[in-house]
């Protein structure tokens, strides 16, 4: 009889206990965000863009891809920093990966261009 | 038999104890309803003495939100939108139409943040912040999600998982102060917080499924670290 309570009590604690990866990793993104947001420089720019390439590259979330928002900003630093091609690759990448961000891509896309 | 009706008792007992609580579901159905995709984060609006507030919660707010489920649009290139287009004063958006910013970011919802208060303990490493976060639908201007925090911070607690020192450990050290790491944190723990009781969008497993989750109140104090 005692076991029984002692298994469902386990039962119990270990159903709590088991914490569920995240979606997506960010390897200290807040930071380097927070930094760039503040001091607009090369150099937090730069540490910005690594973060970036981090994410991108060292996924290690639940859903094995990309979070959103990522590589459409990647882009825009990217553009800042002369590198129009590979930040324009960015920015359709992230319509491929995320549907929903269409609109605005698109109109980014065209200003671009314009 | 003996065995059952243990089982028994004891499901009921765990049954009962999630009773007479609300859920996410009767607080926020219009969430479940509407089912939004995308957020667009408005700037913070800062009404707190601590000028770096703002950018404290500014860079942290993406985070939660794409780990709850949520499409966030790109928070830096919508800024830089933002900014071109004379709307980066969010105070000015609390009570207009949104639906332009359906139109221009083909956003479903607008996330807007109000501090409130950030003021630092003059004796011990307490950080007191009141902040309201309000999801508002740029399709009816309705409010979907709210939540409002009297938050109590003690930095003195270098806790693992969470807390600043974990932070730290990500972040190549040479990078950044530890002041700021901390205040980063403090800001996190405080989205975190807050939305652990949004439901969960579209790219979460949880999505849909959490409607009887137990939620916290709309209005909260809390002490974190």
């Amino acid at each position: 009889m005692k076991k029984w309570i002692l298994y469902i009590g386990a039962l119990v604690i270990l159903a709590s206990c088991s914490t569920q990866k995240p979606l997506y990793t960010w390897d200290g993104y807040e930071a380097y965000s927070y930094k760039y947001l503040k001091d607009r420089d090369k150099e937090s720019r730069e540490q910005l863009m690594e973060s970036y390439e981090k994410i991108i590259n060292e996924q290690e979330g639940s859903r094995d891809t990309v979070p959103p928002g990522i590589m459409a900003d990647y882009g825009f630093l990217l553009m800042q920093a002369d590198q129009q091609k590979k930040g324009k690759k960015m920015l359709t990448k992230e319509v491929k990966y995320y549907p929903e961000s269409k609109v605005f891509i698109d109109r980014i896309l065209k200003m671009i261009e314009q | 038999m003996k065995k059952t009706i243990y089982l028994l008792v004891i499901s009921a007992m765990i049954i009962l104890g999630g009773c007479s609580t609300t859920t996410k579901s009767e607080l926020y159905g219009d969430m479940y309803e509407k089912k939004p995709v995308s957020v667009l984060i408005m700037p913070p609006i800062n009404n707190s003495t601590k000028v770096e507030a703002k950018e404290y919660f500014h860079s942290t707010l993406n985070v939660p939100l794409a780990n709850q489920g949520y499409y966030v649009i790109p928070p830096f290139l919508s800024m830089e939108i933002l900014k071109r287009e004379s709307a980066y004063n969010a105070q000015r958006f609390m009570d207009a139409d949104l639906t332009k910013f359906q139109e221009v970011f083909g956003a479903d919802v607008a996330l807007f943040t109000v501090i409130h208060k950030w003021a630092k303990s003059s004796i011990g490493s307490n950080v007191k912040i009141e902040i309201e976060y309000i999801l508002k639908s740029t399709q009816t201007n309705q409010v979907l999600f709210s939540r409002k925090g009297e938050i109590i911070y003690d930095t003195s607690v270098n806790t693992g998982a969470g807390g600043w020192v974990g932070l730290i450990a990500d972040v190549a050290a040479s990078a950044l102060n530890t002041a700021l790491t901390k205040y980063i944190s403090v800001a996190r723990s405080c989205n975190d917080y807050t939305f652990s009781d949004l439901p969960h969008g579209k790219y979460s497993p949880r999505f849909m499924v959490d409607s009887s989750d137990v939620a916290g109140d709309k209005e909260f104090k809390q002490r974190l670290n």
